[in-house]
């Protein structure tokens, strides 16, 4: 290969709907799970009469006393597999809050379920690469890099930012990374290879803020969406079924939303499309609906809804329309449209290269792959954009490329040859700390 | 054969002479013969004819290794220089006979970076002090520039205080050329780095990011509207002037033009406004100057931004189109007896329109004196008779009692005809020949 040699490093993306792992050199992660991380509390499930005893004991033990035994009986599942069992009190708990991790226990085990459980490695014999948030803070990083150090004892570390690993799978050095996440997008210009920090916007809707709109519209139009465990289909007659509710009163709440939350995303990842249009009620009152049966066998006449909840990227005040968002309505003001974020952006930095970052914008993220985003962008940012400016989207054609940008651009820069100098090693840690990964990792 | 059949078919006579001539005559056909190195299938697929440059040697395609040679991919560590530290990453390596490679990694000689100079405390004493920038700030710019290879818009981006991109460069280029200057033996030896020749010029680049950003900051809803706004200002000019032009054309000599100012589209000056008043006996040339005029203007006023004399001259011109060389150089010749410049000194407005008003006198006082000599010729040739042919110095005695100083005018005449200056007001001229050789005479006389 031309520039590559590979060192057989595994590249890690943890992203706030879903973590991507897999061999540096291949075209997709091999690894691809939900992160979140299904917790049982040992406490609850064992003994509920002594729980009220162990809550008096609680306030005079010491907080660490508490704790360990608490640690000490959950057990966590991590992995698609592992979570679509549904178990009594299992918890749903994500270990990232607003793009940045709050819980490194549960990032522990979703990276030990990758290596061991997925990949099947042992993480002393490979350099690993991490992809991190564009604002990640030195305390984060200096955190990963212990884990993994520490615990995992791999040879040698990198981290990389998420936008440059986008921009490296697209070939270019310097351009604007719109990147349609699960939790949050955001908007990073990248220079040169360099993230410039200062000139990063971010939102907090993303794909998942859209399903919970459309959860909530659904709702509120009195259509109930039975999660897959909560119902048994029996035969009746020949091709007809009958749902029969079946009682699990143990279930938790958050483990509900998280199976309600996988029907609806399916439903928005086939069935919503972007506007050409500003959306509004008026115009859109008489579309025709589409169908979608739901898997308890009820079907679903979706209209309106295909468009508006799409259009809450470009225009987020449509959020306070939806019945059951109203919490969200005093962040929305603050919070402005897509294209509006992408020219907010641009103009935060300097002049000389505005010119070269119109005219490679760049999508990435599952949320991106939904239909005609990319036609509606390019159309919002020609029309607000300085006519001098030549307004260029590209997005690649392939969904699963769009989904994996990140990962894909890791895969690259870790099987390149002139990379290999430039890896974190072990020895370097042990003789500089923690610390020194900010000037190893710019 | 199915050729054939058709034929039969269609009961169209067979053609046996023929076919027998082609069979004879059928050309050698080549062999192609495949060339080594690639399949029969392969080659078919180029058409069967090789290509004019062969982009592969064709050698290389089937080549095996030497049978001498064993070779063997082995997972070996990286030798790096560009490592400094002892770490083992490794990768597959081509083994021949059981010998690694020793050269050093392929990939080590694109470890490169930007050599940046580092003074010392001592040097920044003597030669670096600002008075906007401290030594921790010019330290930490110097470590990033030297983390980021220069790059001015990251090292911005990731410094601390809230410097611009242009203070940055300002700041590091003057350093490093005060202590090259420092540094050198003598001011020659440095004059030749590409820092000394030249410098950074920290206003241009503001002034160029300026204009810059003006330019992408206006946003295509504006300039819509002001193309809108142009397009309908040229159209409204338009029709001003075609409704002015069919007026003039219309009218006969005998009245005011008022030209008003013109008022077309942002951002023009005014085009000069001449009030012209013709005289009463002015004849066919008149109008048309005034056409010449109102054209003129019109291209003055596509121009919407010009100089004065620049616009004076355009008028001169257009209104000298209409009369030959000579005549202009009469012209020119009263203004200097007058005294007056041939081009204003101060071209200011009302400069310029007494000026043309001044010129266009002349030039009708000109075709005035014309017709009187015409008439007095022809009278004098009625009167005369067989001296027709030849006018004579009474009339030059007449053109010399004239208060104005014709005779350096006349002196003045060159005496080659302007060929090309055949316009409509010719008839003006065509006595002119005839004045020829008084004219001489004149000159020679006096």
């Amino acid at each position: 290969m031309y520039g590559g040699d590979e060192v057989s490093a595994i590249v890690v993306d943890l992203g706030s709907h879903t973590c991507k792992a897999g061999y540096a050199g291949e075209d997709a992660p091999k690894a691809v799970f939900p992160s979140v991380v299904g917790a049982v509390d040992g406490v609850e499930a064992m003994d509920v009469d002594a729980d009220s005893a162990k809550n008096n004991s609680n306030s005079e033990d010491s907080k660490t006393n508490e704790s360990d035994k608490e640690k000490g009986k959950r057990k966590l599942y991590v992995g698609s597999q592992a979570l679509n069992y549904r178990r009594d009190h299992m918890e749903i708990l994500s270990p990232i809050k607003d793009g940045i991790v709050s819980d490194w226990d549960l990032v522990d085990n979703i990276w030990e379920h990758a290596f061991r459980g997925c990949l099947m490695i042992d993480p002393k014999e490979h350099p690993m690469l991490l992809a991190e948030p564009p604002l990640n803070t030195q305390q984060q990083r200096e955190k990963a890099a212990e884990l993994m150090f520490e615990k995992y004892k791999v040879p040698a570390l990198f981290m990389a930012k998420n936008p440059v690993l986008t921009s490296f799978a697209t070939g270019r050095a310097t351009s604007l990374v719109v990147d349609c996440g699960g939790g949050s997008t955001t908007i990073s210009p990248v220079h040169e290879g360099y993230v410039l920090q200062k000139a990063v916007v971010s939102a907090p809707i993303g794909g998942e803020f859209l399903t919970d709109c459309l959860l909530k519209s659904l709702e509120s139009k009195g259509i109930t969406i039975r999660p897959r465990y909560s119902f048994k289909r029996k035969e009746v007659r020949p091709g007809e079924f009958q749902v029969e509710d079946v009682g699990v009163p143990d279930t938790t709440e958050s483990y509900k939303l998280f199976c309600q939350r996988m029907i609806v995303g399916d439903i928005k990842d086939s069935i919503c499309r972007v506007p050409d249009t500003p959306y509004d009620d008026k115009s859109y009152a008489n579309i025709p609906t589409t169908s979608y049966e739901l898997p308890d066998g009820q079907t679903l006449e979706i209209g309106a809804d295909r468009f508006k909840i799409p259009d809450v990227m470009f225009n987020p005040s449509i959020v306070q329309t939806i019945p059951g968002m109203e919490k969200y309505g005093d962040m929305i003001p603050t919070v402005r449209g897509l294209p509006h974020m992408v020219m907010e952006s641009i103009n935060k930095c300097d002049v000389d290269i505005r010119r070269e970052l119109y005219s490679s914008i760049l999508l990435a993220g599952g949320t991106s792959s939904m239909q005609q985003l990319k036609e509606r962008l390019e159309k919002d940012l020609i029309e607000e954009s300085p006519h001098s400016a030549r307004v260029k989207v590209l997005a690649s054609g392939n969904t699963t490329e769009r989904r994996f940008s990140v990962w894909i651009g890791g895969s690259i820069l870790a099987s390149l040859g002139s990379f290999q100098q430039m890896w974190f090693s072990k020895s370097e840690y042990e003789e500089h700390g923690a610390s020194y990964i900010q000037r190893k990792c710019p | 054969m199915g050729g054939t059949d058709a034929k039969d078919i269609l009961g169209l006579p067979k053609t046996p002479l023929s076919l027998s001539h082609e069979k004879k005559s059928r050309p050698q056909k080549e062999s192609h013969r495949k060339p080594d190195g690639i399949s029969r299938e392969v080659y078919a697929l180029t058409g069967g004819v090789a290509p004019l440059m062969p982009s592969i040697d064709v050698t290389h395609l089937k080549r095996r290794p030497p049978p001498d040679e064993k070779v063997a991919w082995q997972w070996l560590p990286i030798k790096s220089s560009a490592r400094k530290d002892d770490l083992q990453l490794y990768h597959w390596v081509r083994v021949v006979n059981g010998v690694p490679p020793t050269a050093d990694y392929s990939f080590a000689k694109y470890n490169k970076s930007v050599d940046i100079l580092k003074y010392t405390d001592d040097e920044y004493e003597n030669h670096l002090t600002d008075p906007v920038w401290t030594k921790e700030e010019t330290d930490q710019l110097f470590e990033l520039c030297e983390r980021f290879d220069l790059r001015f818009t990251v090292i911005a981006d990731r410094f601390p205080l809230p410097r611009t991109v242009e203070e940055l460069k300002d700041r590091y280029y003057s350093v490093t050329r005060a202590l090259l200057r420092a540094r050198a033996q003598s001011p020659a030896d440095v004059a030749n780095h590409p820092l000394m020749k030249e410098p950074y010029d920290i206003t241009r680049d503001r002034e160029r990011k300026r204009a810059l950003s003006m330019v992408l900051s206006q946003s295509r809803h504006q300039e819509k509207k002001d193309a809108e706004i142009l397009a309908e200002a040229k159209r409204i000019t338009e029709m001003r002037l075609a409704a002015r032009r069919a007026a003039d054309l219309d009218v006969s000599g005998n009245e005011n033009v008022g030209l008003d100012k013109a008022d077309g589209g942002p951002g023009c000056s005014v085009s000069p406004s001449s009030n012209s008043q013709l005289p009463a006996t002015a004849v066919a040339p008149s109008t048309l100057t005034m056409a010449d005029y109102a054209s003129t203007l019109a291209s003055l006023r596509m121009l919407h931004v010009y100089l004065r004399t620049y616009g004076l001259e355009q008028m001169v011109q257009a209104a000298s189109s209409a009369v030959g060389l000579r005549t202009i150089k009469r012209v020119e010749q009263t203004l200097q007896d007058l005294g007056v410049n041939l081009k204003p000194k101060v071209p200011t407005k009302t400069v310029c329109d007494e000026h043309l008003e001044l010129r266009k006198e002349i030039l009708t006082l000109l075709n005035l004196q014309k017709q009187l000599q015409y008439k007095e010729s022809e009278g004098s040739s009625h009167r005369e008779g067989t001296y027709a042919a030849m006018p004579d110095t009474p009339k030059d005695r007449v053109f010399a009692s004239e208060p104005f100083s014709f005779g350096g005018i006349s002196a003045e005449r060159p005496i080659k005809k302007e060929p090309k200056r055949k316009g409509p007001g010719r008839q003006a001229d065509t006595p002119s020949p005839a004045h020829k050789r008084p004219r001489k005479l004149k000159a020679s006389d006096l």
